[in-house]
């Protein structure tokens, strides 16, 4: 075989599994403002501070991963709890934008806080399959990044069954779509929206800390890359099917690692951002938009 | 007072940047593009006088036409997508942009400098104002001719058919175009209008700062241009104005807390959308003013 | 019109309080030494900003503990200090140091972005005594921004930076005297950070080739990437000696770490001057061992281990390449200051920025914290170094060429 196909096929690989973490952060972007209609920009950076609440705990006790794992995901499960108190719940329903826009501040706040506790250095993050690396013939695989993707499609599956199984997906659904008449049926709106942070919270927290552990560093200059590509994720993927949020994370990873190795650094983003513009102007929708643009 | 002039002039183009993010919000849109378009103006201005060695008014006014060339163009296939997409798009072309100066190098000698963009280092040397011994005052002055300019043609916009059609589009579309009102002229101008204010707000900050860099003009550039109307509000031009002075007010005016400056400026954001979410001059705000200001009409009930 | 004269009185509230925090009351001191500090202390680079001024502090207390500075007339002025954040951002700089060549602050030490440093060196003057141009007249002496060739934007822009061409040309000809079996070098570059990129393409990069090694390319990547597989893996192919990574920590630790993954292991890495921080140590210390990076600072001399222990225990920051310059340009200030007749009354401002100007323009040697440093013609400094190597999560000196 050629340099040439062992290279793309590796690059090929290289992005799916890259592309994995887009896939985790989109799915919660895709559930935040797809299924639930909250514009919620605060998302990634509660998962990145959940993940470093799970560090602090590891710097604190040396304890083991799933230790930081679960402490990272109940601390984001809390942020999230307050960003619905600061940012939405005295909030007008019917002008979006202005949750938007407390959201963006929270983003500001949240990644200043870690700035000052850690004076901007980057971290150290425990990773407990950083090292793991598999041959699959003339390519190499990353362990941690196929873990990765395994958990992206187990959250999928968990969320999946939680928006369309149970009684709290039914009212959350209700709330979004019919915030009155859900009241009207029963529903208590601040519980279920508190819910509603809560778990988007811990998936945030699942996500940054297995991006956490993939980088090997935590820093704030993390936060906004990560809002970003979270945000292109779901809108490729069409915002609010969560399926859709992982094609179109594996998708952007494949097309950077692809336009990389033939274009270069410099052109990388560049053609990922032009024919990301060119797809949404052919298809408005998304990959598996069905409600044409929001 | 020196400082003070340098002061206004900052705060004259971020008012512009922020008017040109408030005429697109008027459609009923987020655009990010317009950091992109800034850019353009802020490159294309900058290499006009210090490259080409053009005067300084021409140059401004190529900026200006460059960015609402961009504008036009951004502005009709972004007319298919709305909302969150528009947001990607538009956000998408602000990196394109970003990514070509990451990679343009045209450099020329002049004097004994070596000027132009080069690539990953930066735009360096457009030095109009200081080489032809401009004051701080004049400075100012000059900046706020075009920030006054724009001020006054978006106030008669505002009262004009013009301003009732954008804000139609921006309230509903579908009885916008039920009333005969043709969506993508509204659209496409809008973003064209935004695209020629944004660059000359661009084009002035270039020689401001006399150093461009592909970094300043990245997506904190994006979200800040609209976050100035939605803080500040969109009832009126005077909105895009509250917004600059309440940001910049939290960076220069906040400067004695020290380091507590920077967790403060989000906390604050968080505050002000709480008590204000549609903005501190909101529609409802300039209703009430303007019926204060005129003398009141004589009331009348549905029962009389 | 009542309403009116409320919207009168709204609007100069509003004026009022825009203005009010600006607005410092000149106090009626006597025969003081203005002396500004400005730096990043908020975002990512903040913990640079926090060393500068601890360093800033620091020497200030000092240097007013030992009796001031002597002015003109024989008298002495204490230094009065102060430290402000530009936040790594252009527009905020510029306002800043505006703000302070308004008042009376007599020179700046500063800033610690070169995205910053170079728009404030462009609305300097570009030549001292040019009356058509309008440009700030104030002495900027910057401690920390190390872009290549920054000073030379103006006249009234000096530098104490490690000068980066002469400490790799001096690594590289010494890694092939101490191997003189290694033959290929293979860069790793940061595009799209200046100093990172102009570093590889005109100092390591160069260095390499006149040292006589074959230089096989470089591998790019931009600052905020988290995965380099791809770049990382031209390295496994090409299995080059010598890799030399030109990236500030965050983006050398994934690529450090990258590494350890795929196995890629070179006889010697070098590093950028900037990453021999400890920055590097908390976020990849072990990843980093064998690191090889010449830097301006590192605590070899009794006086930089006095600083260093100072800075560390009374004012909570680190003395490393970068804030070591604060340190030195104080005491060059302190002695300029006295030689060339600095009044510091309010009515001699312009003179006395004049004055510093000058006198910084005609020292042509100063003491540094690790020797001699010598100033060029064109602003900048050519200071000693040390080449460090990362040893169990530290920094440890590898040669001391001095």
């Amino acid at each position: 075989m050629t340099d040439l196909a062992i290279d793309v096929v590796q690059q090929l690989l290289n992005g799916f599994l890259f592309g994995s973490s887009y896939a985790l952060i989109g799915i919660g972007f895709t559930m935040i403002f797809g299924v639930m209609d909250k514009l919620n920009l605060a998302f990634a950076v509660t998962g990145l501070a959940g993940a470093y609440t799970g560090l602090l705990l590891f710097h604190l006790t040396r304890g083991p991963f799933i230790l930081v794992f679960l402490m990272a995901v109940a601390a984001a499960g809390l942020i999230g709890l307050v960003i619905e108190l600061a940012c939405f719940r005295w909030m007008p329903r019917d002008y979006p934008l202005a949750p938007l826009m407390a959201t963006m501040g929270m983003l500001f706040f949240v990644d200043e806080v870690v700035s000052h506790a850690t004076h901007g250095r980057p971290m150290a993050f425990p990773a407990p399959m950083g090292q793991v690396m598999m041959d699959v013939g003339p390519w190499l695989v990353r362990g941690d990044l196929g873990f990765m993707f395994l958990v992206s499609l187990a959250v999928m599956g968990a969320l999946w069954a939680l928006v369309y199984k149970t009684r709290l997906g039914l009212a959350t659904r209700a709330v979004s779509q019919q915030p009155v008449a859900a009241q009207l049926c029963g529903i208590g709106l601040t519980r279920v929206n508190a819910a509603v942070f809560i778990i988007t919270g811990m998936v945030g927290g699942v996500a940054g800390t297995l991006i956490g552990s993939a980088v090997g560093n935590l820093s704030p200059l993390l936060s906004l890359p990560l809002t970003v590509k979270g945000l292109v994720t779901a809108v490729l993927g069409g915002l609010g099917s969560i399926p859709g949020a992982i094609v179109a994370g594996l998708l952007l990873g494949i097309v950077e690692y692809e336009a990389l190795y033939f274009f270069g650094i410099g052109y990388r983003d560049m053609v990922t951002y032009l024919l990301l513009f060119a797809f949404l102007v052919f298809r408005p929708g998304g990959l598996f938009g069905q409600r044409v643009g929001r | 007072m020196e400082f003070y002039f340098a002061l206004a002039t900052l705060f004259g183009f971020r008012i512009l940047l922020g008017l040109s993010a408030y005429v697109v919000i008027l459609t009923g849109q987020i655009s990010m593009a317009q950091a992109g378009f800034y850019a353009l103006g802020a490159y294309t201005a900058g290499a006009a006088t210090a490259l080409w060695g053009w005067p300084i008014v021409p140059a401004v006014l190529l900026g200006a036409i460059v960015g609402a060339v961009f504008g036009f163009l951004v502005g009709f296939p972004a007319l298919r997508v709305r909302g969150l997409f528009l947001v990607i798009a538009t956000l998408a072309f602000t990196e394109i942009v970003r990514m070509v100066f990451l990679n343009l190098k045209y450099t020329i000698r002049v004097g004994d400098r070596t000027i132009g963009p080069a690539a990953a280092e930066g735009f360096r040397g457009i030095t109009y104002y200081f080489e032809n011994g401009w004051s701080s005052l004049q400075i100012a002055g000059f900046t706020w001719l075009f920030v006054l300019a724009v001020l006054l043609a978006f106030w008669l916009m505002d009262r004009s058919r013009a301003g009732v059609v954008l804000r139609a589009v921006g309230e509903d579309e579908l009885a916008a175009s039920s009333v005969g009102i043709n969506l993508t002229a509204a659209k496409v101008s809008a973003m064209t209008l935004g695209g020629l204010v944004a660059g000359l707000a661009g084009a002035l900050y270039a020689h401001y700062a006399t150093y461009l860099s592909q970094e300043e003009f990245g997506v904190l550039l994006a979200s800040f241009a609209v976050a100035y109307p939605l803080i500040g509000g969109t009832g009126s031009v005077l909105g895009p104005i509250a917004g600059v002075l309440f940001f910049s007010l939290l960076i220069d005016g906040l400067r004695f807390l020290g380091d507590w400056r920077n967790l403060l400026f989000g906390v604050l954001i968080v505050a002000m959308m709480n008590v204000r979410p549609h903005g501190i001059i909101d529609v409802r705000l300039v209703r009430r003013l303007a019926a204060l200001l005129r003398p009141a009409p004589k009331r009348a009930y549905a029962g009389d | 019109m009542k309403v009116l004269a409320r919207v009168a009185l709204f609007t100069i509230i509003v004026v009022g309080l825009v203005a009010a925090p600006l607005w410092e009351p000149v106090a009626a001191q006597e025969r003081v030494l203005k002396v500004a500090g400005v730096g990043a202390m908020s975002g990512v680079i903040r913990g640079f900003g926090i060393n500068s001024k601890a360093v800033f502090d620091m020497v200030v207390d000092e240097i007013n503990k030992a009796g001031g500075v002597r002015l003109a007339d024989g008298t002495r002025a204490k230094i009065v200090g102060t430290f402000l954040d530009e936040r790594c951002n252009a527009e905020e700089g510029i306002s800043v140091v505006r703000k302070l060549a308004s008042e009376d602050w007599l020179v700046l030490i500063g800033p610690t972005c070169s995205n910053v440093a170079e728009p404030l060196f462009g609305i300097l003057q570009r030549k001292v005594g040019d009356a058509g141009d309008s440009g700030l007249q104030f002495p900027i002496f910057t401690d920390t921004a190390i872009k290549p060739g920054l000073a030379k934007i103006s006249e009234w822009a000096f530098r104490n930076v490690p000068h980066e061409p002469t400490m790799y040309n001096h690594l590289f000809k010494w890694l092939k005297e101490k191997h003189p079996n290694l033959k290929t070098v293979y860069g790793g570059v940061e595009t799209d950070f200046a100093h990172s990129n102009s570093n590889w393409f005109t100092s390591m990069k160069n260095a390499a080739t006149a040292a006589g090694f074959e230089v096989l390319g470089e591998e790019k990547w931009l600052l905020n990437d988290t995965e380099f597989s791809t770049q990382v893996g031209k390295w496994r192919r090409a299995k080059p000696d010598i890799i030399a990574i030109s990236s500030h920590p965050f983006t050398t630790c994934g690529v450090l770490r990258e590494m350890k993954r795929q196995g890629v292991k070179p006889k010697v890495m070098a590093g950028l001057t900037s990453t021999a921080t400890l920055e590097t140590m908390a976020g990849c210390g072990p990843e980093a061992e064998g690191l090889i990076i010449p830097t301006g600072f590192a605590p070899v001399t009794p006086e930089a281990k006095r600083v260093a222990d100072i800075v560390a225990k009374q004012y909570k920051g680190n003395v490393d390449l970068h804030s070591a310059a604060v340190y030195e340009n104080m005491y060059v200030l302190k002695k300029v200051i006295e030689t060339s007749g600095v009044e510091a009354k309010p009515t001699t401002l312009a003179q006395d920025r004049k004055r510093i100007r000058d006198g910084l323009a005609k020292v042509t040697e100063f003491d540094g914290l690790l020797g001699k440093i010598k100033r060029l013609d064109d602003r900048e400094s050519v200071k000693p170094y040390v080449f460090a190597v990362a040893k169990n999560s530290d920094w440890a000196v590898l040669f001391d060429p001095r």
